[in-house]
Parts: C-alpha cells; structure tokens; sequence
C-alpha cells in the first residue's frame, strides 16, 4: 500500500508544476534591441500596404535599430519605435504607452476644409435638431436637408435614421457632411448607406494578411450594401469629405463611387482604409497597424491614400462667413 | 522540450503494464443497474491561473477566477461514466514597466469521460480506473487594450488518456481520541481520496487565423468565428484532480474537497495560446441511485 501512496504523491507533485516545463520561458522585458525586434518583425509579417507606399522595411530597419543603445531611455527608446512606425505614413498605425502616442498626421498633408461653428452661426437655426449621431436642419429655404454626421460610434439605428430620413423626404436632395469624420465602427456604414440604395450593390472588396510575405493575401472579398426594408432616401446626395475624413469615413466615401445617387465634393479623404489589429510589445506597451487593404471595384488599393471627390472645392479661409464646400454643394442640389 | 514532454507522458502510463480485466460473469445490464449515480453540484470553487496568447502579446497575465458547475457521474468497483459542464469567469492582469492590462476571461468546458477498473493496480483499498476523456473548452477573453484584437475566443477540443486511483481512507470502527485535556470520540465514516490524471492524447484547437483579426465585417458579413483555423493533433493538453470526499453518516450523499489543475497550449505554426489554472473546488454529491 505504501508504494502505491507514494506513487500518487509523486506524481501529485509533479504535476503541480508540470506547466512550467511545458510553457515557454517569460518574455518581459525592458531591452530597447528585444523591443524593437519584437516590433519590427510583427510589422514586416502583418503590415498590409508595403508595396503600395513603397516602403523598404528592411532599410528602415537598418536606419532606426542605429539609433537604439544599451539603457536607453524609454522616452528615447518610444522615439526611436514611434519614427520607425510613423515612415508606414497609416494613421492606422500608433505606438501607445502610457506617456506618449505616436501618429502619422494624415490630415495635415491637405488643408483644413471645415469650420463647423461657421456652419452653426450662417447656415443653421440655433435651435437645430440631434438624432443620434447626426446633427441636422433645412437649408436653403427648407430645400435641402443638411446632416452633419461627425463620428461612426455605432449609435446609427432605426429611430434616428428613420426620423432624419423622414424630415427631409420633400426636399431636393440631402447634403450629408462626413469632413472630419475620423471613423469609428464600421456596421455604421452599411447602416448609413443601406439607406440610400434601392438593390443590392457591390461596392468594393476587403482582402486580409494571412501569411508573412508582403504579398500573401486572402481572396479579395467583395462587399455589398442591400438596401433597407423601411425608409430609403432616393433622391440626389452629396457626401462632403476632406483629408480629415478617415477610416470608416474613407470607407464610406470609396463604397459611395459604386452608388450613382451619391456625389462625393470637398477634398480628398485621408485614407485608413486598412483595419488596424491591436498588439503588446514586451515592456507592455501596445501597438496597432493595419492588416488588410479596401480595393476598389478594379481591386486597386490605391485609395489607402486616399479616396479623391467627384468635385474638388477648398474651403476658403479669407472669407469666414462663407462655406465654399457648402455652398457649392448647395448649387449642385438647387 | 518535446523529448520532454514524451518522458513524462511515458512515465505517466508506466502503470497501465500488466493491464487486465475482470472476469466476473455479470450481464452489461446488470452492471448498469447496480451503478451507483451521483449528481454533484461545484456550488464554489476559485482559484488562480496564467494565461499567454503569443498572437497578441508575449506577456502572462496573471490572475484569478472563479467557477461553477454540475456533472453526473454513474461509478461502482469496475467502471465509472461522468459528464459535466463547469463554467468560470477570471481576472487576469499583466504589470510591468509601470504599465497595466486586463482580460477578462469567460470558460465553459463541458465533457464526457469513461473509465474501467485495472486489476494489476488495484486492491480493496485502492481502485485504480484508466480510460479517456473527452472535453472542449471554449475560452472568451476581453482585453481592451489590445483594440481590435480585444476579443479573444478559442475552442480546445482534446481527447485525453485518464487514469485515476481511488484510495478508500474510511475510518472503519469508533475511536476515542484526547487532545490536552479533551476528550473526543471520531466515529466511523466513509472517505475516500481520489487522484486523476488526464494527458491530451489528441489536442487540438479553433483558433483565429494568421492575422487574428477577421474582415467579415469590413464586407458586411459579420461572423463570430471569422478567419478560424482547426488544428488537430498539435499542442498540449494535461490536468488533473485530488478529490477528497466525505459521505454522510445518515444519508448517501457527501461533500467533495478538489484540487484540481488545467493546463493547455495550443499548437500548429500560427502563434500559440497557452494558460494554466488551478484550483480549489467544493461539491456536493447528491446520491440518485
């Protein structure tokens, strides 16, 4: 009996620290060389736009790893991580700890092409209405239905679309103001454009990293917009976009050239039209960048850099009491 | 490390030697009869654990969680049939380099497992069964840092080669003790203390493909199991459980005490996910039959 006791007790033991054996070794770590390897490979094998934007990784490599040295600071060592990062040229792409956080500045590459408290003090009743994410009122002597629509935060639902879609069904078309939308979810934009076609329509194709080659791909998926069964909005819009307009923006704004009822004016869109992925490195701070490319009905990813309008109109900064972008979009719809 | 990890497993299964079989002349159907059925109810168990997921981050999170859950198990000398489906919910925390994360983790586990006595190691006080196990885990976890890799799911499906022995520890007549100046008297009871031991013999995994993140949803297609990737017969799988269980004097039932340990990592060439928990669980078994 005494064997067989000791047996068990053994193998007890044992198997109280058996994961230890099994599982790989801690890799926390604060060393600069370890952080910027751990980094530079997971973007080398899941970035998505390389060869779009031209970009040699491995030259990067060789510039920014001269610049790490031995107890380096961690202010100094996130400079060195967050530059290497900021030549990808994606706002999709941030270094975050929790003293700093890097980005690219899509939106500083174009002028900027909206005032909002200009619109408010000119074209707007004070008292204008809010749904949700849209704030909205007539112009143009209730002629025009005017929604700005600032952030995907995937609050679109039935009841405010519904009431905004409603307002303004007698109007002459409907201005929907997406300049400086930054993006958010991305559900919104099959919410928001599933109110403005009458069948079924592809309007572009999604493909993803799925291998470590810059060119190793999934399938080109391809995306459609069904139309909603309720209110739809049949009438002539015109989407206002400009450099700040991004990712979920810019996604809404390429899926817009296959909807012939849509006119995109303003300036080009910043682009994000990659998804981001989230990682930690091994000194705990985190990471995104985008692991997949929006194409276009030809299947171009070209417009990562951004989504250009079917009419270019610049604000004009001279003049604070006039919305060019506005106004003109005012006399496409009049 | 796999030399490893095939010593220790061929040691565990050094005893199934000289493996043979009873012999008595019972119908299948009188054996069913006579098992006795206990439905055990993990009313509370806790404990802590680690859990990595190299796709998303070299670090462990370490934390603790809590479970609960029900199973069935029909058992006598020779053969022991359990299922049961335990739930957890854990807290998991990774600080270094004066930064914080959190993941949230959600498990269900449910399983089926069959085990039939081997003679050469048992006796009247020791039962030792062997069979298998089969278990599929499916792990949530939420870590909002990690942004749109902040929602972690896997499925482990493993098939598992279990022995357990079952030693009976009951106090076979009344005894009078003193401790000091008191005087006490310890009456007869039935206990047992039991080990398990069960070693993944086919792991595998359901598990998010090369970029972890999906695209379903960028093409309006939204799927919950976006870009997965089934892999069979790849990773590690072992846990095990020292069950101390008490009866009731005046009825059947008893009350069970558990240590009990998981450990899991998956395999295949995409980043792997690995975790451990162990436990303390507390039981009450309702004798049915």
């Amino acid at each position: 009996m005494k064997k067989y006791k000791l047996f068990w007790l053994v193998l007890l033991l044992g198997v109280l620290s058996c994961e230890k054996v099994f599982f790989e070794e801690n890799l926390a770590t604060t060393d600069a060389q370890k952080n910027f390897e751990y980094l530079w490979t997971e973007v080398s094998e899941k970035y998505s736009y390389f060869e779009l934007k031209g970009i040699d990784w491995d030259a990067v490599k060789t510039e920014y790893s001269a610049k790490l040295y031995e107890d380096m600071p961690q202010d100094s060592l996130f400079l060195v991580l967050g530059g290497m990062l900021t030549e990808l040229e994606d706002d999709h792409v941030n270094l975050i700890s929790n003293f700093n956080v890097s980005f690219f500045g899509t939106r500083f590459f174009g002028q900027d092409n909206f005032y909002r408290r200009l619109i408010e003090d000119n074209y707007l009743e004070r008292n204008y209405y809010i749904s949700g994410p849209f704030a909205h009122d007539f112009l143009d002597n209730g002629e025009i239905g005017y929604v700005y629509f600032p952030s995907f935060q995937g609050t679109i639902n039935e009841t405010n679309i519904d009431f905004v879609l409603e307002r303004y069904k007698d109007t002459k078309g409907l201005i929907l103001d997406l300049r400086e939308n930054g993006g958010g979810a991305v559900t919104d934009i099959f919410s928001l454009l599933s109110r403005f076609v009458e069948e079924k329509t592809l309007t572009h194709y999604s493909r993803i990293k799925n291998g470590a080659g810059p060119n190793d791909f999934s399938e080109a998926e391809p995306a459609y917009v069904t139309p909603y069964k309720g209110i739809r909005y049949t009438k002539p819009v015109i989407m206002l976009i400009d450099r700040g307009t991004y990712s979920a923006g810019s996604f809404t704004a390429l899926a817009t050239k296959a909807l012939p009822n849509i006119t995109l004016m303003g300036d080009t869109t910043g682009g994000g039209l990659g998804l981001p992925n989230g990682g930690q490195l091994p000194n705990g701070w985190t990471y995104r960048f985008s692991i997949t490319q929006a194409l276009t009905l030809d299947k171009r990813p070209d417009y990562e850099n951004g989504v250009p309008p079917d009419i270019q109109v610049l604000f004009d900064w001279n003049d604070l009491t006039t919305d060019e972008v506005l106004e003109r979009a005012i006399l496409e719809l009049q | 490390m796999n030399s490893i990890k095939i010593t220790i497993i061929a040691l565990l299964f050094i005893p199934l030697s000289g493996f043979t079989q009873d012999e008595q002349p019972l119908t299948n159907k009188e054996k069913r009869q006579n098992r006795t059925t206990y439905r055990g109810i993990t009313y509370a168990a806790l404990g802590i654990g680690s859990l990595r997921d190299f796709a998303t981050s070299p670090l462990t999170y370490t934390g603790v969680f809590i479970a609960a859950g029900g199973f069935k198990i029909n058992l006598d000398k020779r053969r022991e049939t359990e299922w049961g489906t335990p739930f957890s919910v854990g807290f998991f925390a990774n600080t270094f380099n004066d930064h914080s994360s959190s993941s949230t983790l959600v498990s269900f586990s449910p399983y089926y497992s069959e085990l039939y006595r081997l003679n050469a190691l048992s006796s009247d006080k020791l039962n030792v069964k062997i069979g298998g196990m089969l278990q599929a885990t499916v792990i949530g976890r939420l870590n909002p840092d990690l942004q749109n890799n902040s929602l972690g799911l896997e499925i482990i499906p493993t098939l598992f080669g279990s022995i357990k022995g079952t030693l009976d520890v009951s106090r076979t007549t009344d005894k009078d003790k003193k401790f000091l100046f008191f005087k006490y008297k310890r009456e007869k009871r039935q206990k047992s203390l039991a080990f398990r031991l069960n070693t993944g013999l086919v792991n595998a995994s359901y598990r998010n493909g090369f970029a972890y993140s999906g695209q379903s949803f960028l093409v309006n297609e939204t799927q919950l199991f976006d870009d997965y990737q089934f892999k069979v017969f790849s990773g590690f799988r072992m846990s095990s459980s020292l069950d101390y269980t008490l009866y009731s004097r005046k009825t059947t039932n008893a009350v069970q005490i558990s240590y009990v340990w998981d450990a899991l990592q998956t395999g295949g060439d995409l980043d792997t996910f690995e975790m451990a928990q162990h436990g303390l669980r507390f039981t009450l078994l309702f004798n049915t039959k």
